[in-house]
């Protein structure tokens, strides 16, 4: 019997049938891989099956019985568990509170902090995290919380596990203990449905594979003997040539960016590096390696301890971004939605935020200027939406993404950096978001890329730099390109010092 | 992504914009109609003239609360700034022996400066020490009650130029002329935020405020901007206070900062930040206005008066919620 | 366009608002101030939250009921300090066109300017409990009577009988009202009066805003400053209770001069605590402003301050 049978299911939001009479059928003990490009209908199967959203037609039965949540609770109740993409932890209380919340361990009403810890440090020994289970959720990196938070869904009876972008901001070490833990549980006969966007994952995890389209069901088949070639037409409906634009021989300029001996704190390694005109420089290393930050102090979005950094050969004194944007650089930060976006504003307000003088004229804004100008951009990026005047708050990631770059194509920097630039975005956005890139540098600007994907940054830079515990580990030009050497290079620093 | 692209229903559209931004003014204009039907006198121009004076000095401080609400701050500290900056311009026209000529435009400027100082170290103490500003205004409070009450020795100032409370009551194309500051100033600051790169950088940074601060802007300065405004705005009520009563208390302007806040957020301004704006604020004074009106007028006992008005705030931010779900519902 | 739906409503309102005051004014405007023949009086109040002007406007409902010849229309602010709140309902008063205005001032200056514009617009005002400021009115050009006690002749009385009691020299000390009220300032004054004339030593003088709890607070660090206080002198009953409750405690031998003469000062009159308070017939005050008003609107000039009785309460007269 199947674990879960999904029939005709429905559901419409004025003016968009998000899902158009979706079937889908979940085996005991299967990964079943969810996919599709942003907009899709993935998203909104999600809600309807964790009792977020009540579908207008269609039915549900879950290991033969009628499934009709009315509510989260619900499904908790009939042992459905999702791990969503946007994180739901509480960040003042501890780790161990979080993962039982909803049933904490008590002794007439007063906590039992012991049993609280125990069963808690067993969970996390589970997800394969090394913490005490009292460290408060808030001081954790975003990859840790990710654990906690699939901890959590794992924390009580369990018959469908449902997760959204799990490993979006895991690094490749710790997608390897996640899909451990997969095999585990599939094993005792819990079905999963897994959404990703990482291809390659579905190859390596999935049993079968669901691919959705504009709200329809398009294909279900075994994943072994498909090719990423197949799954991409499936999806996007057309075919993508190749997963990564291609990258033209380019002629390298000026030195833009020159980073001297910076220290994040006095303690810290020094760091250093140049970034050349046309030059696309990735930044690789695991989550908490210290390039984010490496990032943001040279971008004087954080104070830095000292270090000397030079743009066009000049010295910049980057105390705040405001200087930094002056001197001609920009940065998309890996948060878009709490550091990027300003979710209220329209799409031409978010785009022309760092380059407000261009439409304004004595600190009044030219409202027709700005809207040209953005509708320029949104048209070159390709944004889907309903108008340059519509708030970017009911955008899809992948529309999100690119209206922030949108702002800095606007800004019209020499300098760009780009932290996660395709983060949580379908396979489509991203081919376009990777082109972007590359035209800028065909263009001349130099580019310094942060990303957790490995695959990403081998397809489209010129050379990468490893960070490792907070130190530049090492580079790899383009001509040595090799995914064992970037992950040993990042791996290092943790492997010279005492015990990881 | 077609799905995103979908042409919407007309009707919705319509629909949807009304109910998002009207809201409050089809509140009002209802509350008009039934006081008009049930409240003697108060179609009156007469009244109609009174509910104007009534409501300008609340309006002119919800202005100023606007804005600074609008960066996620509040300024608790306007009902004693008003007497500080009333006793110390009051005092500035009494004793200064400037003719009234003189001392009239004097006392506006030392009002509108101690309001725009008191607000400048609400807003710098609030982002310098990275403080919440409704602590930092309650403090203000204390200080600003206390320095009043010093400054006079609480004796009530009384005998101010005739030439300034004239102007209390004189009128203006028929309109009240301290209503037609107010409304002056509700243009003013319409127009900023609306149409200036500042008013732009308010309501991002009320938003999102790191986003702003990432794209190369300096949202500390454009935070304390607002409270300075928000200040100003109370010195120039102080004066609008002289003129309609002729009198500088240093206790008067008691719980005004309540009043203020509560119309802002019947304008539909979140406390959050980032949303609101001041044509909706006036309506939300207005309707505070109106309703303290109409029911004197229909012989409401002032208890009873007293519940309703918090209903109607309770009432008039739960149908914000609604309208606002329903609205992003329909868009 | 979002904005300009929401100018759209303002104007809107506005309009209408106009357009309702044009078209009532000069067609079906009721009789002025004459509901049923009867002239209307407005009383309006303060701090209604306040027993003491509750008990006032009570008085004046029944006082209306037995004259049977005006129709009273009353109303009040919310607390003592909300002066524009009243300066509206005297504003109201004015375009209801009431035939008098019975007004009990929330501040002797700042209602000055509305009531100028009452009498200007032709209304006969009556002023009770807190004297108008005189210098104001001759500012504004009105001359209006006061229906009243006089404060400072009572807070005298009322301390006489405790510098009496202590003989020259005794320690005293005072808690005053508001300050900046004028009902404050004539007591406080009464006090200092009887202060000197019975040769008593002022040891300190403070504000407790009317309230019990804060009296309580105040007197507390008094006594502890001066150990040797003999004797408090309390602007209203309600401090005075305030102080009582730290003499009880602290087993001191302190008596307590008062004003009011709420009931619940009644056992501490009889036990001896207290030593006096004055009666000014609150209740009675706002009765005898209407009836100074409607012998204005028969035509009676009336002037000055129209002093109301006042009564010296002590345990001799308290009653049982």
């Amino acid at each position: 019997m199947a674990v879960l049978e999904v029939s005709g299911l429905t559901k419409r939001y004025p003016g968009v049938t998000a899902l158009d009479a979706v079937d889908l059928d979940v085996r005991p003990g299967e990964v079943h891989v969810l996919i599709g490009e942003n907009g899709a209908g993935k998203s909104t199967m999600v809600r309807c099956l964790s009792g977020i959203e009540r579908p207008d037609a269609g039915g549900m039965t879950l290991y033969g019985e009628r499934y009709q949540p009315d509510s989260a609770a619900d499904a908790l109740q009939a042992g459905v568990r999702v791990v969503h993409q946007e994180l739901a932890l509480l960040p003042n209380l501890s780790v161990a509170e979080n993962l039982f919340l909803h049933h904490l361990p008590h002794r007439a009403g007063v906590v039992d902090r012991s049993a609280l810890n125990r069963m808690a440090r067993d969970l996390l020994t589970e997800v394969g995290l090394d913490l005490s289970p009292r460290t408060p959720v808030e001081r954790l990196g975003i990859a840790q919380m990710q654990l906690v938070e699939i901890a959590k869904a794992l924390s009580g009876q369990c018959r469908l596990l449902i997760m959204d972008e799990p490993t979006a901001t895991l690094t490749p070490k710790e997608t390897g203990r996640l899909f451990e833990i997969l095999r585990r549980l599939t094993a005792t006969g819990v079905a999963v449905i897994y959404i990703s966007h990482h291809l390659e994952e579905i190859f390596e995890i999935g049993d079968r594979v669901t691919v959705l389209r504009n709200g329809k069901h398009v294909t279900t088949q075994e994943v072994a003997g498909l090719t990423t070639a197949e799954l991409v037409r499936f999806m996007v409906g057309r075919d993508l040539a190749h997963e990564y634009p291609p990258v033209r021989p380019r002629e390298l300029g000026a030195e833009l960016l020159r980073v001297t001996d910076l220290k994040i704190t006095p303690a810290a390694p020094s760091l250093s590096l140049a970034v050349r005109a046309g030059e696309v420089v990735g930044v690789a290393g695991l989550v908490n390696s210290g390039r984010t930050e490496a990032m943001r102090a040279i971008f004087g979005a954080d104070r830095s301890a000292s270090g000397r950094v030079e743009v066009r050969g000049r010295p910049a004194r980057l105390r705040h971004p405001r200087t930094a944007v002056r001197a001609g650089m920009s940065f998309l930060t890996e948060d878009r939605k709490a550091q990027g976006l300003v979710l209220d504003l329209s799409i031409a307000a978010n785009m022309s935020l760092a380059n407000l003088p261009a439409v304004s004229r004595f600190g009044l804004l030219n409202r027709a200027a700005e809207a040209a100008s953005a509708s320029a951009l949104a048209e070159k990026l390709r944004v889907a939406s309903r108008g340059v005047r519509q708030h970017v708050r009911a955008l899809s990631g992948g529309n999100q993404q690119k209206v922030v770059l949108g702002r800095w194509l606007a800004a019209d920097t020499d300098l760009l950096i780009v932290d996660e630039p395709t983060r949580g975005i379908d396979v489509g956005a991203r081919y376009e978001i990777h082109q972007l890139l590359l035209d800028l540098a065909d263009a001349g600007k130099g580019l310094l890329v942060v990303s957790s994907d490995l695959p990403e940054l081998l397809g489209i830079c010129d050379r990468i730099i490893v960070f490792s515990r907070g130190a530049i580990a090492g580079e790899v030009p383009r001509a040595e390109f090799d995914a064992e050497r970037v992950l040993n290079l990042a791996y290092s620093g943790y492997l010279k010092g005492v015990a990881v | 992504m077609t799905a995103v692209t979908a042409p919407r229903a007309v009707g919705g559209r319509w629909a949807s914009q009304v109910l998002g931004e009207a809201g409050i003014g089809v509140a009002l204009v209802a509350l008009v109609a039934f006081f008009l039907a049930f409240a003697p006198y108060f179609g009156t121009s007469q009244n109609v003239r009174d509910i104007m004076t009534q409501i300008t000095i609340n309006t002119i401080l919800a202005v100023g609360m606007t804005f600074v609400i609008l960066v996620g701050g509040i300024d608790l500290s306007v009902g004693s700034v008003i007497a500080l900056c009333a006793v110390v311009a009051g005092t500035a026209m009494t004793d200064s022996g400037l003719p009234t000529a003189l001392a009239v435009p004097f006392a506006i400027l030392v009002s509108v400066v101690i309001g725009a100082v008191t607000g400048f170290v609400n807003g710098f103490v609030t982002e310098r020490w990275v403080v919440p500003s409704f602590i930092v205004t309650l403090g203000m409070l204390y200080v600003a009650r206390g320095a009043a009450q010093q400054y006079t020795g609480a004796a009530t100032i009384y005998d101010l130029p005739p030439g300034l409370t004239r102007f209390g009551t004189a009128t203006f194309a028929g309109l009240p002329a301290v209503f037609v500051v107010a409304m002056l100033l509700v243009a003013v600051a319409w127009f900023v935020l609306s149409r200036t790169v500042f008013g732009r950088l308010i309501y991002a940074t009320g938003n999102n405020e790191e986003a702003v601060r990432l794209s190369g802007h300096r949202t500390s300065l454009i935070k304390v901007a607002c409270f300075v405004i928000g200040g100003a705005c109370v010195g120039v009520a102080a004066i609008i206070y002289m003129a309609r009563l002729g009198v500088a208390s240093p206790i008067l302007g008691q719980g005004y900062e309540l009043n203020a806040i509560a119309a802002v957020v019947i304008g539909g301004a979140s406390l959050a930040g980032g949303r609101g704006s001041v044509v909706g604020t006036l309506l939300g004074a207005c309707l505070l206005g109106v309703l303290s009106n109409g029911l004197n007028l229909m012989g409401v006992s002032d208890f009873q008066r007293t519940m309703v008005t918090g209903a109607v705030i309770i009432v008039a931010v739960v149908l914000d919620a609604y309208r606002r779900r329903l609205s992003v519902r329909l868009s | 366009m979002r904005r300009r739906t929401a100018l759209t409503a303002v104007v809107t309102v506005t309009t209408a608002l106009a357009l309702a005051g044009c078209g009532q004014e000069s067609t079906d405007d009721p009789a002025p101030g004459q509901a049923g023949g009867k002239p209307t009086v407005c009383l309006v109040m303060k701090s209604l939250a306040n027993e003491y002007f509750q008990q006032m406007q009570t008085g004046a409902v029944t006082h209306v009921k037995e004259r049977n010849d005006l129709t009273l229309d009353s109303s009040g602010t919310q607390n003592e300090t909300d002066v524009d709140g009243q300066v509206a309902l005297v504003e109201s008063c004015i375009t209801k066109r009431a035939r008098a205005i019975v007004i009990a001032p929330a501040d002797s200056k700042a209602l000055v300017q509305v009531v100028a514009k009452a009498v200007k617009a032709d209304i006969k005002v009556v002023n009770i409990d807190v004297k108008l400021d005189d210098g104001a009115l001759q500012q504004a050009g009105v001359e209006v009577p006061f229906v009243g006690p006089d404060n400072r002749d009572g807070a005298r009385q009322s301390g006489k009988v405790l510098a009496d009691l202590l003989g020259k020299g005794g320690k005293v000390v005072i808690l005053e009202g508001n300050p900046g009220a004028d009902n404050a300032t004539q007591r406080k004054n009464g006090f200092n009066d009887a202060v000197s004339e019975g040769g008593l030593t002022l040891l300190d003088s403070k504000t407790a805003h009317w309230e019990t709890d804060e009296a309580n607070q105040v007197f507390a660090s008094m006594l502890t400053a001066h150990p040797d206080i003999q004797g408090v002198l309390a602007s209203n009953d309600s401090m005075a209770l305030g102080a009582i409750k730290v003499i009880q405690e602290r087993k001191a031998n302190v008596k307590v001069a008062s004003f009011d003469n709420i009931p619940a000062v009644k056992e501490h009159l009889q036990s001896g605590v207290m030593v006096s308070t004055l009666d000014q017939y609150g209740s009675k005050q706002a009765a005898d402003g209407i009836d100074f008003a409607m012998k204005m609107i028969g035509g009676e000039q009336v002037t000055g301050w129209q002093k109301t009785e006042i009564k010296l309460i002590t345990k001799d007269n308290v009653g049982s």
